[in-house]
């Protein structure tokens, strides 16, 4: 009997406590600023040096370019399958001119696996988002915010 | 009798019909809801997965059970037997050695069932793409509903995954294919 009080107090000592459930789809979690998302990518950084496909443990990038009448290279498709992505940052670690970062974005389920096949356009849409989302955090050059507005 | 209180209280009001039809249904007490949206509503409600962890994935998954994301929230309650569950979550990575087994459980579900990929280890192969021994993909086995990427996903991906199926049974229920987001 003295056990059984002795348990319930344990009970009742931990009703008055706050609630610790997260309630996901009405409350949104906060991600810590190194947390790894689905990649943001900026089109007019990236300079075609096939680092982050090399790295790539799963070989899930696949990027082409072309040089302009500067002879500068310039990005023509950068696509991610996240069918096989992993999410290990090592792209981002190697990435010379951090064009791809890693974002908070992490609703990416679906009914098939074609949609997680992402372009560019998804990956920079994402870049635009992350800069909505935390101003704070996004320091960029002049050039990619007056790119980034437009 | 005071009926103030019930009349504030909700009133079942269909699509597509007028009004007086409503209020018609309403006197004489019918239910005009499809059975099949009834069922519908029933099942995605009342989504039993099968505990069947195989990797890492398995880890986030039972931490989306627990009291910090609360899976029971939206009556997704693990069951340890596949003749008692309706979803099985795919968590982890499926060996060639496994596959067969995997297909058994699934055989075990009781119609309806319904399968989730979770991480992309169960969606493509993951970091053994290129292994000898490892499916490229459980939808080479049993047909799945909803894919997850991740390795592994959150718990929030996984909830916003399996809310994903809830939309996807009711969506079906009336009728709807559903496709790519």
């Amino acid at each position: 009997m003295f056990g059984f009080l002795k348990g319930l107090g344990v009970t009742l000592s931990q009703l008055p406590r706050k609630k610790v459930t997260l309630q996901y789809p009405d409350v949104r979690p906060e991600w810590p600023e190194r947390f790894r998302g689905v990649h943001r990518f900026i089109p007019e950084l990236c300079i075609v040096c096939h680092q982050c496909a090399r790295i790539c443990p799963t070989s899930c990038i696949s990027l082409s370019g072309t040089r302009d009448e500067n002879r500068k290279m310039r990005i023509d498709t950068f696509d991610i399958n996240f069918d096989i992505c992993i999410l290990c940052d090592l792209c981002t670690e190697v990435c010379p001119t951090e064009a791809i970062l890693m974002s908070d974005t992490f609703e990416l389920a679906d009914y098939t696996r074609d949609s997680m096949y992402l372009d560019m356009h998804w990956l920079y849409e994402n870049q635009l988002r992350y800069e909505r989302a935390h101003p704070d955090r996004v320091t960029r050059p002049a050039g990619g915010e007056q790119a980034g507005e437009a | 009798m005071d009926l103030t209180r019930a009349q504030q209280l909700p009133v079942i009001e269909y699509e597509g019909l007028t009004p007086e039809e409503n209020a018609e249904l309403r006197r004489a007490g019918l239910v005009l809801a499809p059975l099949e949206q009834l069922k519908a509503w029933a099942r995605s409600n009342s989504l039993w997965p099968l505990t069947f962890g195989l990797a890492c994935c398995a880890i986030e998954m039972m931490g989306t059970g627990a009291s910090h994301y609360d899976l029971d929230r939206f009556g997704i309650i693990f069951r340890a037997s596949p003749r008692q569950a309706d979803v099985m979550i795919v968590a982890g990575t499926v060996t060639k050695k496994m596959a067969p087994l995997l297909r058994r459980l699934y055989d075990q579900m009781a119609d309806p069932k319904w399968v989730v990929a979770m991480g992309v280890c169960a969606t493509a192969g993951g970091p053994y793409v290129r292994s000898y021994s490892v499916v490229k993909g459980v939808d080479q086995i049993v047909p799945v509903d909803v894919y997850i990427p991740g390795c592994p996903p959150s718990p929030p991906a996984l909830i916003y995954g399996l809310n994903l199926l809830q939309e996807k049974i009711r969506q079906e229920a009336r009728g709807r294919k559903v496709s790519a987001r």
